[in-house]
């Protein structure tokens, strides 16, 4: 195999902090705390000199009538702005400094909040962005305060603001009060007015005038960005809350219907099989599968060809070395899975054939169990129920309830809709006839399966699923297996729907139901799912921790509950059910991981091959223990 | 030929240039306006 992709991961990460930051930011600005008193600086002014400090402000109301007021009587003042405000009325700002009045900062969320240096950036960041400057004049201060936060009557502030005859006014302009005592005090003879300080501001760089466009976008737009988020989770949380239901409602129908074939069982079906097991080097497990063929108690023929595809460490050899009646092995060049697979099937003596994997255990009834829905004509392929053999540990645990709560119940739901979209490699079984309807097995696909599957459907042949047929896999045993291995599940269904697009507009259940199925439960969830993880974190970190621990918690006793159903409905134990909510922290974002690398190999266009798992050879799980082949 | 296959292999330098080209643009992206916050302290 080629080495993955990778710089998209990369593109991928920094695109989701960008995403985090802006959204960070904006709840950041949209809080705000209470003032913060900070250490004031002493500015001398002569006698009888007045400078009008505004504070709280640029306000879109108060701001304009103060400006108009301040117009009137020739004076020039301070505005000590905040810089949330700034951002939030940027005219305003503007007006401010084209009448001349000097800007000075004050805070940024709140006033005398500059203390911490990051806001005193992210101030100076909106005021680049309003006015293309920076001020040098940051923070109030010592003044004379004007009383306007506490009495209204005018004739007080107007005494209260002169009662040192001079200094610096403290004043607010984001309400009404702010232009009248300034109205008054201009009308109080012998008084001149003057700016806190004759600074001029200062030209911002263009870096600067970028960040606050950043800052300024992010403050104005993060909300958008939320409401984006938040549309996708909707579609994510309904489609998992769908899915759901589905899962429970049909799987509540389907049992029921057993339960009441089981009172009135039709006949035994049992025509003579023929089991086709394509191997590549499969030797630590090929033995197992084999014997466990050979125990089954089928009651008519059952034809065994293992077809070893270019093995290096002798799989055919020990398939040979057995010496068991009925088992033909053919080797030949290797030429990958699904030439493997057409080999077998023209070998082939009956009308049935099972398919299976090299590293799959079937229990003694396995195979007569697989077989009976064909006893209806027309049905044209089985798939088993395929469990994980090697539970030990937590990616196994992980995986046996992924089998059971996903594939196993979505299998079941998918056959109430019927249009099973994949028999499984590891235990299905096909008629002879629809094989040959759909010309074999073809290699356009890295799952073979699936595409098959899908074109038996579209061929006019029924799939059915059977439950009682259980047969026992090798799940891989490390993360990087794991991955490989839905990576080439993934990847494979995605070029089988592709390459059947067009049962979309056919009359029949795969094209209605199954490529939509496809759709929105293996690519539309998987890609919006990564959103809600991203939005608790953002709730857990920024906005409200408790409630997103809430709506967390919710979800996942939700589908815990869906888990444990699932595990009951396939008579398991619900003991491994505890693994469940770590499932939510490492392996779900595995198989997000899995479906984009998918979809950019897609793009790519990078041709895989064939990936093998690497095999122990322990099915530990497995009926009769450890089967584990020396 | 599989499904998704580029013959040519002209998508996939396409799409590594697309993802040098995002994931630059975002460093330089972060790093003017991180740099541009610090300098303003």
């Amino acid at each position: 195999m080629r080495r993955a992709p990778r710089l998209h991961w990369i593109s991928i990460l920094l695109g989701l902090l960008v995403l985090m930051s802006v959204v960070s930011f904006h709840a950041y600005t949209a809080i705000r705390p209470e003032p913060v008193q900070h250490a004031r600086e002493h500015r001398d002014l002569p006698e009888r000199t007045l400078a009008l400090a505004f504070h709280g402000g640029p306000d879109p109301k108060w701001t304009p009538r103060l400006l108009a007021t301040l117009r009137e009587a020739g004076i020039k003042a301070t505005f000590f702005v905040t810089g949330t405000q700034v951002t939030r009325n940027p005219d305003v700002t503007r007006r401010i400094a084209d009448e001349g009045h000097q800007i000075a900062l004050d805070g940024f969320r709140v006033e005398g909040d500059l203390g911490n240096p990051l806001n005193l950036a992210f101030a100076q960041a909106a005021l680049a962005d309003a006015l293309g400057t920076h001020t040098r004049l940051v923070g109030a201060p010592v003044e004379v305060d004007s009383g306007d936060r506490d009495y209204q009557d005018i004739g007080t502030l107007v005494r209260m603001s002169l009662q040192h005859g001079g200094g610096v006014v403290r004043l607010h302009d984001d309400g009404s009060i702010g232009a009248d005592i300034a109205r008054e005090l201009a009308r109080t003879p012998g008084y001149r007015f003057v700016t806190v300080t004759g600074d001029r501001p200062v030209e911002a760089t263009a870096t600067e005038r970028f960040t606050g466009a950043v800052t300024t976008w992010s403050q104005r737009n993060g909300g958008l960005v939320l409401t984006l988020l938040g549309t996708a989770i909707a579609i994510a949380a309904l489609l998992g809350l769908l899915r759901t239901l589905m899962q429970l409602g049909l799987a509540h129908t389907d049992r029921r219907l057993r339960r009441e074939g089981e009172h009135e069982p039709p006949p035994w079906f049992a025509p003579p099989v023929s089991v086709v097991i394509p191997a590549y080097n499969e030797a630590v497990n090929i033995a197992a599968t084999v014997r466990s063929i050979a125990a089954n108690n089928h009651c008519a023929d059952v034809e065994v060809i293992v077809v070893d595809d270019g093995s290096t460490d002798g799989t055919a050899d020990r398939a040979e070395e057995l010496g068991l009646p009925g088992v033909t092995v053919i080797r030949q060049a290797n030429q990958g899975k699904p030439a493997a697979l057409n080999t077998g099937i023209r070998k082939a003596k009956h009308d049935v054939l099972v398919l299976l994997d090299g590293d799959t255990i079937f229990e003694p009834g396995t195979i007569g169990e697989l077989v009976q829905p064909f006893a209806d004509s027309q049905v044209g392929a089985v798939s088993g129920n395929a469990k994980v053999g090697n539970r030990r540990g937590l990616l196994g645990r992980w995986q046996h309830l992924e089998y059971c709560a996903g594939s196993n119940l979505d299998r079941q739901i998918l056959h109430a809709l019927r249009c099973i979209p994949t028999v499984p490699g590891a235990v299905g079984a096909f008629r002879k006839a629809a094989l040959t309807d759909v010309g074999g097995v073809s290699d356009d696909t890295l799952a073979e399966d699936t595409d098959l599957t899908m074109a038996v459907t579209r061929a006019g042949w029924r799939v059915a699923y059977r439950q009682q047929a259980k047969a026992w896999t090798e799940a891989p045993s490390t993360v990087h297996g794991l991955f490989r291995q839905r990576y080439r599940w993934s990847y494979g269904t995605f070029q089988a729907m592709w390459k059947h697009r067009g049962a979309l507009l056919e009359k029949g259940p795969m094209g209605r139901f199954g490529l939509i199925y496809l759709l929105a439960f293996h690519l539309l969830l998987p890609m919006l799912a990564p959103v809600m993880d991203l939005y608790v974190l953002y709730g857990f970190i920024v906005a409200d921790a408790p409630l997103a621990l809430i709506v967390w918690t919710v979800f996942l006793l939700l589908q815990t509950a869906s888990a444990g159903y699932a595990l009951r409905l396939d008579g398991e134990s619900l003991k491994p059910l505890w693994a469940y909510p770590l499932q939510q922290l490492v392996y779900r974002q595995l198989m997000y991981a899995v479906v984009i690398q998918s979809l950019i190999t897609a793009w790519h266009g990078t041709q895989l091959r064939w990936m093998s798992v690497r095999r122990t050879g322990l099915l530990t799980d497995a009926p009769g223990g450890t089967v584990h082949v020396t | 030929m599989q499904i998704f296959v580029d013959a040519n292999g002209s998508r996939r330098v396409v799409a590594r240039l697309v993802s040098l080209t995002v994931a630059i643009g975002l460093i330089v992206f972060a790093a003017v306006i991180g740099g541009t916050l610090l300098e303003m302290w």
